[in-house]
């Protein structure tokens, strides 16, 4: 299978976040909110960060 | 008297012992969520294991290399050791004839990324496990 960049990205990061949601909080709803939160962060983060990089030669 | 605006710590509840912490620790390592399972945290379990097996899963399908303790190199020693994290998932992959990828495939350092991250994961669950049957968490 060859993903691209993106799918990649965002395969990662939705498996880190669930497990960081799952291990960081107690309550469901809480666990909910911080994976989501952290899955946000990844893929705006590293198109944040792309962009920053792309004048660069 | 008992200071309730101290919270109970593990050891005033009464701490498991060693031995069983011990199982319950290389049981958290050699597959994924079986630690919860142990500690009745069923969904947790289930969750963890089927999310640490597919990050391990889509390391295997982008062609991730398993790194060996043959190099010289100290990260590859390290990357190693990351990968055995996920437990029994990486000599089960070698046993069913995993040969350790292809560098030249396009996504295999996406797969390697994959593979020692799944064992990254892998180890916060051996520690929550611990946590948890320390009575540090819920």
């Amino acid at each position: 299978m060859v993903l691209t960049h993106f799918p990649a990205l965002v395969l990662f990061s939705f498996l880190v976040s669930v497990v960081f949601g799952l291990l960081s909080k107690d309550t469901p709803r809480e666990r909910l909110w911080y994976g989501a939160k952290v899955f946000a962060a990844f893929i705006g983060i590293a198109l944040a960060v792309g962009w920053l990089m792309y004048p660069l030669p | 008297m008992a200071n309730k605006a101290i919270p109970e710590t593990g050891a005033a509840r009464g701490q498991p012992k060693r031995g069983a912490l011990v199982r319950l620790c290389v049981a958290a390592w050699v597959v994924p969520g079986l630690g919860h399972l142990m500690l009745g945290r069923k969904w947790r379990a289930l969750i963890l294991f089927s999310a640490i097996l597919a990050m391990f899963l889509m390391g295997l399908v982008m062609q991730g290399q398993f790194f060996s303790t043959s190099s010289e190199s100290y990260l590859e020693t390290l990357g190693y050791f990351g990968e055995l994290c996920v437990g029994l998932a990486m000599p089960a992959a070698r046993f069913f004839g995993y040969g350790g990828g292809s560098p030249l495939f396009a996504s295999a350092d996406y797969g390697t990324a994959c593979l020692v991250s799944a064992g990254m994961l892998n180890v916060l669950c051996v520690l929550d496990a611990y946590d948890i049957a320390m009575g540090r968490k819920p």
